[in-house]
């Protein structure tokens, strides 16, 4: 495997929430040496002059579709659409079909990820058998499998003894959860939030409370057994006071989505079921109190749930169409558009929301830092450049998104995966280069 | 020794000189029951009576076989064949079967509390064959004659009991037991079938299995229960005799492999796997000897204890 030496750039170390202008070399899938001034002429030099090189991007939320619905993503399409992204490592929700809730299911999908090789693929078990909210999913044959969390994401957990028991028993097997929080007697057949829009619309609204309430039952549940929960695609800014509330007290962390900090309920009326989503896009103060959070570091990770649908599904009525928007490889760029455009973090906090935290959470040790010895798993991103989102372009198979032409900055442009460029200026390297 | 009890309910209410003559007594019928043939007279003329409201073949035939052989009369009272089932209450129950003037009744039932219940109502001996979620005092003496056997001694005896201790009467019973005697014990297993709550009976807990049996002499594995799987504890068998059934690891040592025990009957391929071989677990099979020789030993003493 060929060295790669990166000249010129702006290195950013999250861990320790500075920049510095110096360079790194990466030689078999290792950073080797951080320094000013390195040369190494048999090292494949790229230069990163005006560019900020940090540890690679790590994305906790992404849906691939596979097994059962290959035509709509697969690993190999949402392969490149995350190297596109500058994601380095993705975690791929288990609402599949049929559902990863089966070792057997882990080990096919850690196979095919190692047949594409483009970017690491750590799959999440189910929590429940079937995601049917039932019974409890065999964790320890599912961690011996190779997943990394579990989840029953698109769902919420109902029943909570279910939960506490599988609170206690996945303890056991170290595994933490990440929580879809919705009580589906509450959000029904709710199509967008309660609130103006629904009102004067007459679509059926989803309460707050849906989600509010089932995640105040679940930070309880993890504060009584101790479990370590993470609770995925907040929306509401009660949540964000729960969670500021139980961090005083244990280990709990939360994540948002980019559309959730740049689009209302507003937007529906005009971007129609692309903007169906769910949690559904919520009022103007539910957005800022998602901003505040995460300039306070209550929110401390930054996901996509990326949820490609075919044009077929998402052109039907409102009612009819699916939940979800494809946004794997404008992720980066929508969050420089929400956050640091808009001043409230810069691009070191970005770093630790998107590649340290999720490392510190996931348990990946030598990933999310800058530092001799850790994987060669690398994000050059471009802060200056501005360009416009075509949906059309997308390496994703799913174009439900409602960014098209959306002016965006702070793009990816070399995406580097145990010491191999698999992205470099916004197109996918086929072959490894020697 | 003078015996101050009318029934045996718990190890909880046995201190540890009465644990001690209790094993003293079952090592001697231990050794007697090694002898044929083999028929006391000591019993002769008291009457016994097995009243099992909960199925259990094992320990009502060996209940019976320890009153039969110290020659006492043996009436079983089961809840397949009983009119309990028609609706009529323990109270009375027990009450028409104090009044056929029996001298010992064994009761098995699934409330925590029964026999205590009965001991105080009834005015015969009441030996508690494990009631509900608290207590097995027999189980426990026979598992301590047969270590007492083997090691010959408790002070510092290192046991791990694996499995599910939450539902476990056995494992209470003999928890209290070895720490009155001076031993050290430790829990293992899934974390919901073994809540923090379970240290108050001095064991401490240690997860995961691999650690609590570092070191051990003994591993006691607790026979898990199908309809644990199907409320939700554990996911499947499988996934449970991976985790938490024996391993080769966990006996492989330079020095002494620790033993292992079992309350029986053993779940092959759960609790053990087919790989082991009989001499793995030699030590069950005469837990099951020990277990009629310490039943001889609780009738002898507390019949003894009525004529003082
Ligand atoms: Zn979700």
């Amino acid at each position: 495997m060929k060295k790669i030496l990166i000249k010129g750039g702006t290195l950013v170390f999250p861990q320790k929430g500075v920049f510095q202008d110096v360079d790194i070399l990466l030689e078999s899938g290792l950073i080797t040496r951080i320094g000013k001034g390195i040369e190494d002429s048999r090292a494949h030099l790229i230069n990163a002059s005006n560019l900020l090189v940090g540890p690679g991007f790590i994305n906790i939320h992404v849906h691939l579709r596979e097994p059962g619905r290959e035509t709509e993503e697969n690993l190999l399409t949402g392969s490149r659409a995350a190297a596109r992204g500058g994601f380095t490592s993705v975690v791929s929700m288990p609402n599949t079909h049929p559902p990863i809730d089966n070792p057997i299911l882990v080990r096919y999908l850690l196979l095919r990820a190692k047949e594409i090789g483009l970017v690491n693929i750590f799959p999440v078990g189910a929590i429940t058998v079937g995601l049917e909210g039932k019974e409890m999913a065999e964790y320890g044959l599912l961690k011996e499998a190779g997943v990394i969390a579990l989840s029953d994401d698109g769902r919420g957990v109902q029943d909570a003894r279910l939960l506490y028991l599988a609170f206690q028993y996945a303890q056991y097997f170290n595994l933490p959860f990440i929580l879809h929080e919705e009580d589906e007697n509450l959000s029904r057949d709710g199509e967008i939030s309660e609130g103006k829009v629904a009102t004067l619309s007459g679509k059926r609204a989803i309460p707050r409370v849906a989600e509010e309430s089932l995640m105040a039952r679940d930070l309880v549940l993890a504060y009584r057994t101790g479990a370590r929960v993470h609770f995925t695609h907040l929306s509401t800014s009660l949540e964000v006071e729960l969670l500021r509330w139980f961090q005083e007290k244990m280990p709990v962390s939360a994540d948002v989505t980019p559309h959730h900090l740049l689009l209302i309920e507003d937007d529906v009326l005009g971007l129609g079921t692309e903007a169906k989503v769910k949690p559904p896009l919520r009022s103007l103060e539910d957005q800022k109190a998602l901003k505040e959070g995460i300039k306070e570091g209550v929110i401390s990770i930054l996901a996509s749930d990326h949820a490609p649908h075919p044009s077929e599904d998402k052109s039907r009525s409102f009612s009819e169409a699916p939940f979800g928007i494809s946004n794997l490889e404008i992720t980066v760029p929508l969050y420089a558009k929400a956050l640091i455009e808009e001043g409230i973090i810069n691009w070191v906090e970005l770093w630790e929301k998107l590649s340290y935290n999720p490392a510190l959470f996931l348990g990946l040790d030598n990933k999310g830092i800058l530092e001799e010895g850790r994987d060669a798993d690398i994000t050059i991103v471009d802060p200056g450049t501005r360009k416009r989102v075509e949906v059309s372009n997308f390496e994703s198979q799913g174009k439900n998104c409602p960014f098209e032409n959306w002016s965006l900055p702070g793009w990816p442009v070399y995406t580097i995966v145990d010491g191999r460029i698999v992205m470099a200026e916004g197109s996918i390297v086929e072959s490894e280069f020697c | 020794m003078k015996w101050k009890h009318k029934d045996l309910l718990g190890i909880n209410l046995l201190s540890k000189e009465e644990i001690e003559y209790l094993l003293e007594r079952g090592k001697y019928f231990r050794e007697f029951l090694d002898c044929s043939p083999k028929k006391m007279k000591y019993g002769e003329g008291y009457c016994l009576v097995n009243f099992f409201l909960e199925p259990s073949t094992r320990t009502r035939v060996s209940f019976e076989t320890a009153g039969r052989l110290l020659g006492m009369e043996v009436v079983n009272f089961t809840s397949e064949a009983s009119s309990f089932q028609k609706g009529e209450s323990l109270e009375d129950t027990a009450k028409t079967l104090s009044r056929m003037k029996f001298d010992v009744l064994v009761v098995r039932h699934h409330q925590s509390g029964v026999a205590e219940y009965l001991a105080q109502l009834l005015p015969l001996h009441v030996i508690n064959a494990g009631d509900g979620m608290r207590e097995h005092p027999t189980q426990a003496l026979l598992d301590l004659l047969t270590l007492q056997r083997k090691f010959g001694y408790f002070q510092g005896l290192k046991v791990a009991i694996v499995g599910d201790i939450l539902h476990s009467r056995v494992a209470r019973s003999l928890t209290l037991g070895l720490k009155k005697l001076g031993a050290e014990v430790f829990f293992s297993g899934p974390p919901t079938l073994l809540p923090l709550a379970m240290e108050h009976l001095g064991a401490k807990i240690i997860f995961p299995v691999e650690e609590a049996v570092k070191g051990v002499d003994v591993i006691y594995l607790l026979r898990i229960q199908k309809e644990r799987q199907e409320a939700g504890y554990f996911p499947s068998i499988r996934e449970y005799a991976h985790f938490f059934g024996l391993k080769e690891k966990w006996l492989d040592r330079e020095n002494s492999r620790p033993l292992i025990m079992h309350p029986g009957p053993v779940n092959r391929g759960v609790e053990i796997g087919y790989s082991f071989t009989e001499e793995d677990f030699s030590l069950i099979e005469e837990q099951v000897t020990c277990g009629v020789a310490v039943r001889m030993a609780t009738l002898e003493t507390l019949l003894q204890g009525e004529e003082q």
